[in-house]
């Protein structure tokens, strides 16, 4: 009798608990028989993926497809496991399993029915998933009248049906807000969407055409996947493909761990890092989320002998009413796209890159809440990427470690303003241009990091075409430099940002708001490696009520670059009512004329900035990607400007001096760590600390004895202590 | 995989001092990676050293763990003693503590600059020469974080092939050190 999904999957999962092997395969002997055989299979499963995703950008209508690129497409066995995955934004490799999964465990097969054809959708982010704005469409493969295996496209939506601005909503906070979720519903069949459903599409979002030409792309990706996978299951029988697919993740399994033992190093490792959620003055109607609360994430990673890695959360804040929790699907993706970009890069990143990783998530927890099913879900990527930007900086110490500092590699969490309002076309609909591409990544420990176009989320990180970006939200682009400001200092820098600035034109009733990737704000992510420093705080401002209508017919000029952070130049050559919204702002209202402008800061710099070379800070000089005060006040270099050779020159005797001042006055201001130990303990004694701080100190707390213990040991508090919570 | 052990010490040295060309770097970082990497950079690193001590393992580009006769310590590459791998460095080094906002602002600029009140830049220096070791951004009355706590006797025995002399047990001591501090 032919065994059912539920059974099969059930089956997988005992033969791996029993065997540490996927699917038991405990001596994988198909592919290594014949290894030309086994790359070409590969080749040609890779290869009808990335022609599938390249088929979408040409159907799809949506920047965010065709420009920004936020899709990839993964193939699954039957039980929903990833075998091979597209390019482009893979951290949905393994919650797009999980989706399948879920159905098959509550009975889709019998009571919804699967059969070939048959089309499927989901975005129920309490089950799989990122965000909800990222929508799955499902297609099963079927050989004979059996389901051989599935075939899963994902792109992200510009509108979802949310409140405003339709696409990951700030002010958010009850899952009704959040947009239309999908969880599995079948939504066509024979190759065909059912006409009450693109109906329902069609009344349900503001940019119902977007979303139905990136359903069709998906579809068409979908069915050249298909197509192609039937060929090869025609040329090489079903059970040398089914066997082999399921070789695949257990070889890639086996890979992990040996890339993992040869780069790493076994032992514990740890990071911390906080989030920001400012919901107190969010027009919400759920009246418990108005609250401004920090939460804590110390997370430690530990490497067993094996290899294995268990990434431990234990001291992490409480869940809360907003949309920035995360769950542990969107944990397990962001590790995905974390590693693809670092240890499984190969293209063979599949189901086995991931087993040798545990994620303890403790339930109540940011990273956790249990039930997420009332949750809003919007920005669940918002402590996602936060989390792995700073994980990536403890993986590349590992790195270190073993000498391969060509490796190392981190990021940070990007922002950009977004808006729903009536665009140039007298439409009303949301506003979002994706430019959270524009920040730069961390050092390595052999270059600096690149400016910019680095973003956890996508390892193809694009910030678009301006002028496609103007054709779709009515803005104009006022600025493409780099921002000297904004690198993590060190003997290596990070990479530079690009400050967005974009004047608004041509809409009317516009509301601003925020695409969210991430938590940190007032408190800087801990980016920095062996002496290198975090870069700067986002900078956003809002110019409201500008001049500019009278400086463009007075032929004078706009604001085109940030400039010194202490006195921008947006407040110098505009007249305007400026307001520096936070991270995560409340709803602004926009006008023609108005201008808005986000400057990430960047990840973090590598090794003592005293230690920078010359030379290096020279060519920076020269290309405009440093001051001459930068220069002298964080790397202890004296420079000047040539005027006849139009170049700088660096006096390295004066720097010498220069350096050798610093590293003195270093000496002369520090304390012992223990004199800052004694003042710290008395400070928590006295219950010294911000409210939020305080707040945030007892969340962790509560969920956490081991926390709480180590805590109180390190400062050496008495066993009754507790942070007090106004 | 043999055929990628193909850099020899002073590629690795050009790698380490950043003097590779970037496509050179790339193509690195596209191969297999070579078995005998850490060897080659332990040696280089032996070499720039002015003390004796054998290096177990390189922390950061200042700090080592070294084995002393009778234990294992974290040393500077001035010369510099931490104490015992096993109790965070930190400890044992210099911190200054930027957590106003005058003291902030020679780092930070204007509207780039952190919140004062949450957060705390914390520089550990080096006793010895002033080497900035560690910057660390972290919410007010967070413990110097512990970054790394290699199982050492794991990875020469395990993972190395050829074990350490003396075994010495994998856990943190730092709390040991907190307790000595309190009395």
């Amino acid at each position: 009798m032919k065994k059912t999904l539920k059974e099969k999957l059930a089956e997988s999962r005992q033969a791996y608990a029993a065997t540490g092997c996927y699917a038991g395969i405990t001596e994988p002997r198909l592919l290594r028989s014949d290894p030309i055989a086994a790359e070409l299979f590969h080749s040609r499963l890779l290869a009808a993926l990335i022609a599938g995703r390249e088929t979408t950008k040409m159907i799809s209508g949506s920047p965010y497809v065709r420009e920004v690129a936020e899709l990839a497409i993964g193939l699954y066995t039957p039980e929903g496991h990833n075998i091979a995955q597209s390019t482009g934004i893979q951290a949905h490799s393994r919650p797009m399993g999980e989706a399948i999964q879920w159905m098959i465990e509550h009975d889709w097969e019998e009571k919804v029915g699967i059969a070939p054809g048959d089309l499927f959708w989901f975005n129920e982010c309490s089950v799989a998933g990122m965000h909800p704005a990222d929508v799955y469409d499902i297609l099963p493969v079927f050989r004979e009248g059996e389901l051989v295996a599935w075939v899963c496209t994902v792109i992200m939506e510009m509108d979802i049906g949310a409140v405003s601005p339709g696409c990951m909503p700030v002010p958010n906070v009850e899952r009704a807000t959040d947009g239309v979720r999908f969880a599995g519903e079948k939504v066509g069949s024979h190759d065909q969407l059912r006409h009450d459903i693109v109906t329902k599409c069609e009344m349900s979002f503001d940019m119902a055409d977007m979303f139905l030409l990136d359903r069709k792309g998906a579809i068409a990706a979908n069915l050249h996947v298909r197509r192609e996978v039937e060929k090869l299951i025609g040329e090489c029988g079903l059970e040398w493909f089914r066997t082999a697919t399921c070789e695949l993740i257990e070889e890639e399994r086996r890979n992990q761990l040996a890339r993992l033992r040869q780069r790493t190093v076994p032992g514990r490792y740890r990071n911390v890092i906080s989030f920001e959620y400012y919901m107190a003055q969010q027009p919400t109607s759920w009246l418990p989320a108005k609250r401004d609360v920090i939460r804590l994430a110390p997370m430690e990673t530990r490497i067993d002998a094996s290899g294995r890695v268990v990434l431990d959360f234990e001291g992490a804040g409480e869940w809360g009413w907003h949309s920035f929790n995360a769950t542990p699907s969107g944990m397990w993706g962001c590790l995905a796209i974390g590693i693809v970009q670092t240890l499984s890069w190969d293209g063979r990143a599949n189901l086995g890159s991931l087993l040798p990783f545990e994620l303890e998530l403790p339930r109540g927890t940011v990273f956790n809440p249990g039930d997420t099913r009332p949750l809003a879900q919007a920005n669940t990527w918002a402590t996602t990427i936060e989390t792995f930007s700073a994980w990536m900086a403890t993986l590349s110490q590992t790195y270190f470690m073993r000498g391969f500092r060509e490796e190392m590699l981190g990021f940070r969490s990007a922002y950009s303003i977004a808006m729903v309002g009536y665009d140039q076309y007298g439409q009303r609909r949301p506003l979002l241009a994706a430019c959270t591409g524009t920040i730069g990544s961390a050092a390595s420990a052999v270059r600096d990091g690149l400016d910019p176009g680095a973003l956890l989320p996508t390892p193809e990180v694009d910030r678009g075409n301006a002028e496609i970006w103007e054709a779709f939200v009515p803005h104009l682009d006022l600025s493409h430099r780099l921002d000297p400001y904004s690198a993590g200092a060190g003997r290596y820098r990070s990479g530079l940002c690009m400050p967005i600035m974009n004047l608004i034109h041509g809409g009317r009733e516009i509301v601003g708001s925020a695409l969210v990737s991430g938590g940190t704000y007032g408190i800087l992510p801990n980016l920095g490696l062996s002496g290198g420093y975090p870069g700067g705080k986002l900078i956003r401002a809002v110019l409201h009520d500008t001049n500019v209508a009278q400086l463009i017919a007075e032929r004078r000029p706009l604001v085109h670059e940030l400039g010194s952070p202490a006195d921008p130049d947006y407040a110098r050559l505009i007249e305007a009512r400026i307001s520096h919204p936070h991270h995560v702002p409340e709803p602004f209202a926009l006008a023609n004329g108005d201008i808005t402008i986000d400057a990430h800061g960047a990840p973090g710099g590598f090794g003592d900035p005293l230690e920078r070379e010359l030379e290096a800070i020279c060519r920076d000089l020269d290309n405009g990607l440093i001051t001459a005060e930068i220069a002298a006040r964080l790397y202890g270099a004296e420079a000047r400007f040539d005027t006849r050779m139009q170049s700088w020159q660096i006096d390295e005797d004066a720097s010498a001096r220069r350096r050798r001042e610093k590293r003195a006055e270093r000496l002369a201001r520090a304390v012992p760590a223990r004199e800052f130990w004694v003042g710290r303990s008395r400070q928590l004694a006295a219950r010294e600390f911000d409210p939020l701080i305080s707040e945030m100190y007892a969340s962790s707390m509560k969920l956490s004895e081991s926390f709480a213990q180590e805590f109180r040991d390190f400062w050496a508090l008495p066993a009754s202590w507790q942070p007090e919570v106004p | 995989m043999a055929e990628y052990d193909i850099y020899d010490v002073e590629d690795i040295r050009k790698l380490v001092d950043g003097e590779l060309p970037w496509r050179t770097v790339q193509q690195m970082m596209k191969n297999g990676k070579d078995r005998d990497r850490f060897d080659k950079w332990v040696t280089i690193l032996q070499e720039r050293v002015s003390w004796k001590e054998k290096i177990l393992l390189p922390l950061t580009p200042a700090l080592f763990i070294v084995q002393k006769p009778r234990e294992r310590v974290v040393k500077c590459r001035c010369g510099q003693e931490f104490g015992d791998y096993r109790v965070n460095w930190k400890l044992s080094a210099l911190i200054h503590v930027r957590d106003t906002d005058e003291k902030l602002s020679q780092v930070y600029r204007g509207y780039e600059k952190p919140d004062p009140a949450w957060m705390q830049l914390r520089e550990y220096y080096c006793p010895g020469c002033g080497s900035q070791l560690e910057v660390e951004a972290v919410p007010r009355g967070c413990p110097p974080d512990f970054e790394f706590l290699p199982d050492l006797d794991t990875f020469y025995r395990e993972w190395l092939g050829r074990p350490l002399p003396e075994s010495c047990e994998f856990a943190d001591r730092t709390l040991q050190r907190i307790g000595e501090w309190a009395e």
